[in-house]
């Protein structure tokens, strides 16, 4: 039960801090709200007012615990350039987001476990190489040059699904999946290519141990060997990395989503940055930072039920 | 010195220093006047002897666009690198070596400025200070400062344990010393795989910047603002997108491979 | 030998006609980036049924590449059998070469008719999967078992090796048993389908001294109720006189001399062989001596070595005392929370004294977890000691800051255990031994120079490795220069923790003669934390024995060893093999000790060590 208390009271601080962070990020320059509110032309006094009025002329500490304080209470304010509440405005974009987000990552692992334990058990042969090549080859193209040739292939070339857009999982599910699988796609390449190299490398080193050994003098035969035996202990780091990464996917979103056209949490974030919103931008910039971090809390719970070394201490 | 010596580490180390050397040499050897040169009639030509790689909107030559921009994207790689790495190796250092109460305030910041994606952060900075050349620099080695101080507290944490120090304190060294003859020689060839896995993510971070519009500014040329300017013409002229990409990836590849290729030589431990 | 009779009469084969296996010419090679290495060159013997056959040899011998070519495990290191034959007797009575055999063939013979244990308890067993689930997979695989009968077969096996509570360790995971019982563990995986040849690489060097005499007795008493042959792979020559029938001897991939136990400990035909023997520390061979004696070395350099030595310096010549040590305690905190709050404590050194004389060498004994470590680095100020008083030649060990603790540290030196991970991979050996005469600046320029040289000399090491790096060198030379730059300040005092378990027993002879030469030469005191009885028999002026902390018996060498009193004390010097095939006593299995946890809650009072003085002293614990 302690351990639960210990684990809200983790966050609860994470939290704070990562308030901290995202406001002191969006206040490296003078924070000139008010100009952006009125426009370039805007006159002197009228200026100063607004700036008196947002309590922009206070020190940065009590700014901070103003904004601290609306975003505890729900009150986001408005974004400037949308004009509509932030908070209505993050809640419809962010579960575009993670409907590419999930399916990515859906894809990604279920390509990457297969192919890094092929390429592990034939290590230094042929296959081995083909596959590290594909991965290495996977990780060193940016995911919006992945994002131009899907376009230029599936859309322009072939015609077989549409190049931008999003439509709503709950207005019409098939063309919400087709608008979302090509982002999908360039998403979950990169992070398949790293996921693949990283569950190559742990079974390379699983295989190496005793216990697989042991496995083998029992007579075991080698496929239940590497797909029981070995796999069942590097899934629990393979999903862990693969957590981490939902840091990754939530900075690669702003470019793929903003590429796609696909309205989600990237491309708002783009818009908000593009047109200096500071307050859409503190919004946006702290729930992905918040959702990142409860990402790896829950990829940390998952471990705990994969694995019975650390479920039981 | 002999593992070094595979196909993998050659073509690597290859690729690196063949982008070095054009980003080096490409502003001596290429006259300003061609590289800008608009040939009005070739606009968005596909290669061609007269243009090895095509042209572009302007009418300007590719090849010689594409031999400019890798040094832009490769000063911005490399000065974020060291930046991360000036921020980062104190940092990871201190509080691996120290341990103690000076870790656990050092990491816990370190482990929250985690939860942003590197790329945001890089973006929310850039687009704070306005971009520009020296501000995508601060943007990105800010960024990627955390991972750098997280990997660098491991390895020092590691080594710090190791009985060669505790021989090297009971032999009266000084906590200074002990950081610069014993740890740090120790943490180097972590750091610099590190680096160089960190020069190909920053060669990435850059060109996403630049294709975001809060990157590398024009007249500047950079791959990534290349790919960006590209998009509207490609229905017509994919290779506009292609070239500039394929500059992107032989490098990010070369330095992913030369980075493998270190690991495998400097870290025993990977290669069980 | 007594081969004949030891067969049991119902295994069907004719006294001593077939073996279970001969080996002949056995050539097993290694492909790496400089082409093929030999592992094995050509080994040839037999086992037969019934009988234990001991491999013995040093690192580097080919003796577990061998092992792993009877089951042809070899070919997933990266090994392949490049000539010879190993024909094994199969149940069916059918004869199958191994070395020839197919995949399907030997995926039946593994685990089936041959069983195999391995040397790291820790390692052997999948740590996700059940005790349970391990156990049965091989039974449902070979025998054809169904689920119910294979549950109920894994723990009657989990009985036969004495484990206690059986039906709760089928549902827990490994982590959650002890290393002692991992191996239990792996040995009933091993013998599960009733093989006819078990083979045991190793099974005993990562167990501690005590566990080791309740596995090799399992061992024994499984081999005699189920009728098989056991191939015993060992480097220790005491464990081989304790298990073997027949012993084979191997040297740089090749069998030196086999026969009968009896045979290769009294009439050795080999130098070789010889070497090995007299490099074994034996327990009770300083029986009536009064001062450490180097051990014997055969060979060239050993004489000279022994003869030079200056007369040893008599018993209680030296009564000034180097070292006191009062009531030291050191506590580790268990952190908790996201404050990192302190919830427990370990008590790693609980309420030690002791105390040790000039030029004298104190060791502190006990198994893995006893505290000794501890001990040794609260002494170091390596770890900050909870509480209790150290004094070294007048300096207040434990109140020293800063420039007094670097003053102080300058007479007491040490060596560690791993000779691969006490130097500094890239430094270069000059500069690691020079590095304490820089600090403390004793010396530069050409003295500089010189004194390293001589420290060189000192250690027997040639000048030539002055520019080298640690990596150049041997394990044995390794631990020769950290003992050089343990001497660099000319300290009065040396801990050296483990200084010689990583290194095989003909160098670990040599160390330890060196460090007892240089200890009469410049009068060292030593604090000598080992796990080796033998060892420390042979080098102790005094010692002190460890458990859970604190020391349970401390005394004189001869006492402590002549008469001891502790029930600890006794249950570990009891539990040392003897290098004697004559002097056979292999216990019974079944006493398990439970392994008594050194965590505690915080307000946790330990009560104070109080001791008996039962001769002049020696002390033994007061139990509670």
């Amino acid at each position: 039960m302690s351990y639960f208390a210990n684990r809200i009271l983790s966050i609860i601080l994470t939290l704070f801090l990562i308030s901290v962070i995202t406001f002191a990020v969006t206040n490296i320059l003078p924070g000139d709200v008010a100009s952006m509110i009125m426009g370039t032309q805007s006159n002197p006094e009228a200026l100063a007012g607004l700036r008196q009025s947002l309590g922009l002329n206070d020190p940065l500490p009590l700014q901070y615990a103003h904004w601290a304080y609306g975003m505890l209470t729900g009150n986001w304010g408005n974004s400037l350039i949308f004009k509509v509440p932030i908070a209505t405005l993050l809640g419809e974009k962010i579960k575009a987001s993670a409907l590419i987000v999930v399916l990515s990552m859906l894809i990604a692992l279920a390509c990457a476990i297969p192919l890094g334990v092929w390429s592990a058990v034939h290590r230094d042969k042929w296959q081995d190489t083909a596959s590290s090549s594909t991965a290495l080859l996977g990780v060193s193209l940016p995911d919006f040059f992945w994002g131009i040739v899907l376009i230029l292939l599936f859309a322009r070339f072939l015609g077989w699904l549409p190049s931008s857009g999003f439509v709503d999982p709950a207005v019409d599910f098939p063309g919400a999946l087709q608008h979302a699988l090509l982002p999908s796609i360039a998403l979950g390449l990169g992070l398949m290519a790293h996921l693949t190299r990283m569950t190559r490398s742990t079974m390379v080193g699983i295989l190496g141990q005793e216990f697989i050994r042991v496995a083998r003098a029992k007579g075991l035969a080698e496929r239940s060997v590497v797909w029981r035996y070995a796999l069942a202990n590097a899934i629990g780091p393979v999903i862990t990395v693969a957590g981490l990464q939902v840091g990754y996917l939530f900075g690669s979103i702003i470019v793929i989503e903003t590429l796609f056209n696909y309205t989600g949490m990237g491309w708002l974030t783009y818009q908000a940055l593009l047109n200096r919103d500071v307050p859409l931008i503190q919004a946006t910039v702290f729930v992905i930072a918040a959702v990142v971090m409860l990402a790896n809390l829950a990829v940390d719970l998952i471990y705990l039920l994969i694995d019975p070394r650390i479920r039981l201490s | 010195m002999k593992r070094f010596l595979t196909s993998k580490g050659l073509i690597g180390l290859g690729l690196v220093l063949l982008m070095l050397l054009v980003a080096v040499l490409a502003p001596l050897v290429i006259p300003n006047d061609l590289a800008n040169r608009m040939f009005m009639t070739a606009r968005l030509k596909g290669p061609s002897f007269a243009h090895l790689l095509g042209t572009d909107q302007l009418g300007r030559d590719l090849l010689f666009r594409v031999m400019l921009g890798a040094r832009t994207s490769l000063t911005i790689a490399v000065a974020a690198v060291a930046t991360s790495l000036v921020l980062g190796l104190p940092l990871g250092l201190i509080s691996g070596y120290y341990r103690g109460r000076i870790d656990n305030v050092l990491m816990r910041l370190v482990d929250t400025l985690l939860s942003f994606p590197a790329l945001l952060l890089a973006l929310a900075i850039s687009a704070m200070l306005g971009p520009n050349l020296q501000n995508t620099i601060i943007a990105i080695g800010v960024a990627f400062t955390p991972f750098l101080a997280r990997i660098v507290r491991g390895e020092a944490l590691r080594v710090a344990q190791m009985p060669y120090v505790e021989a090297a304190r009971a032999a009266g060294t000084d906590d200074p010393m002990m950081m610069i003859r014993h740890i740090l020689p120790n943490i180097m060839p972590q750091v610099i795989v590190q680096a160089t896995i960190s020069l190909a993510f920053a060669v990435l971070a850059e060109a996403g910047l630049s294709f975001l519009g809060l990157g590398t500014q024009p007249p500047n040329s950079s791959w990534g603002l290349m790919i960006q300017t590209s998009r509207d013409y490609l229905d017509i002229a994919p290779w506009t997108a292609l070239v500039p990409g394929a500059a992107v990836a032989l490098t990010v590849l070369g330095l992913n491979m030369f980075g493998d290729v270190l690991r495998d030589v400097l870290d025993p431990r990977a290669n069980r | 030998m007594t081969i004949e009779t030891s067969i049991p009469a119902d295994t069907g084969v004719e006294a001593g006609a077939t073996p279970i296996v001969s080996i002949e010419g056995l050539r097993v090679e290694f492909k790496t980036d400089g082409g093929p290495v030999v592992g094995v060159e050509d080994v040839s013997f037999s086992i037969n049924p019934g009988e234990t056959v001991c491999v013995v040899g040093e690192s580097g011998s080919g003796k577990s590449v061998t092992s792993l070519s009877l089951l042809r495990l070899v070919e997933f290191g990266g090994g392949r059998i490049a000539g010879g034959s190993m024909r094994f007797a199969r149940r069916d009575g059918a004869v199958l070469d191994v070395a020839k055999a197919s995949d399907a063939e030997m995926r039946a013979i593994r685990g089936n008719e041959i069983g195999m244990i391995f040397q790291e308890p820790m390692t052997s067993l999948n740590p996700v999967f059940t005790i349970g689930r391990q156990l049965i997979d091989g039974l449902m695989l070979h025998k054809h078992l169904t689920r119910e009968a294979a549950d109920a077969r894994a723990l009657e096996l989990l009985r036969k090796v004495r484990i206690p509570e059986p039906e709760r360790r089928l549902k827990q995971y490994p982590h959650e048993l002890s290393g002692g019982m991992r191996q239990r563990v792996v040995i009933a995986m091993a013998i599960a389908c009733e093989p006819r040849l078990l083979i045991a690489d190793e099974p005993t060097t990562a167990l501690d001294v005590t566990i080791q005499a309740e596995i090799l007795a399992l061992i024994d008493r499984l081999k005699r109720e189920n009728g098989m042959a056991v191939l015993f792979i060992t480097h220790d020559m005491a464990v081989v006189a304790q298990m073997a029938d027949r012993v084979v001897v191997m040297y740089r991939g090749n069998v030196v001399e086999q026969g009968p136990v009896e045979q290769i400990f009294e009439d050795p035909r080999e130098d070789y062989t010889r070497a090995l023997l007299a490099a074994v520390p034996r327990l009770g061979a300083m029986r009536g001596k009064s001062s450490p004696e180097p051990m014997p070395i055969l060979g060239a350099t050993a004489a000279p070595l022994t003869a030079a030595r200056p007369a040893t310096p008599k018993p209680g010549s030296s009564r000034d005392i180097l070292l006191e040590v009062k009531h030291l305690t050191t506590r580790f905190p268990v952190t908790g929370g996201p404050l990192r709050l302190t919830v427990a404590n370990v008590h790693a050194v609980e309420d030690v004294s002791f105390s040790i004389n000039v030029g004298e060498t104190f060791s502190l004994v006990g198994e893995s977890g006893s505290g000794k470590s501890s001990c040794g680095r609260s002494i170091l100020r390596l770890v900050e000691p909870t509480s209790g008083e150290m004094t070294l030649d007048g300096w207040d060990l434990r109140r020293l800051r800063g420039a007094d603790l670097r003053r102080a540290r300058r007479d007491m030196q040490t060596v560690f255990q791993d000779p691969f991970a006490s130097l500094n991979p890239y430094r270069r050996l000059r500069d690691q031994v020079a590095e304490p005469l820089i600090n403390y600046r004793l010396a530069s320029g050409r003295e500089l120079d010189d004194r390293v040289a001589d420290l060189f000399d000192r250690v027997e090491l040639p000048r030539k490795f002055l520019r080298r790096f640690p990596h150049e060198l041997s394990g044995g030379q390794r631990q020769r220069v950290a003992i050089a730059r343990a001497l660099a300040t000319s300290p009065k005092l040396i801990i050296a923790d483990e200084a010689v378990s990583a290194l095989d027993v003909s160098v670990r002879a040599q160390i330890l003669n060196l460090m007892m030469e240089l200890q009469t030469e410049f009068g060292l005191s030593f604090l000598f934390i080992s796990h080796d009885m033998a060892v420390v028999e042979r080098i102790s002026h005094h010692i002190g024995v460890m458990y859970m902390g604190r020391i349970v018996e401390m005394g004189p060498r001869a006492a402590l060893f002549e008469d001891p009193r502790h029930p600890y004390t006794k249950s570990l010097l009891a539990a040392v093999p003897i290098p004697d095939p004559r002097q056979r006593r292999l216990h019974d299995d079944s006493a398990f000790r439970a392994v008594p946890s050194p965590v505690f809650p915080i307000r946790h009072a330990a009560a104070p060590s109080t001791y008996d003085e039962v001769s002049p002293g020696h002390f033994v614990l007061e139990q509670p």
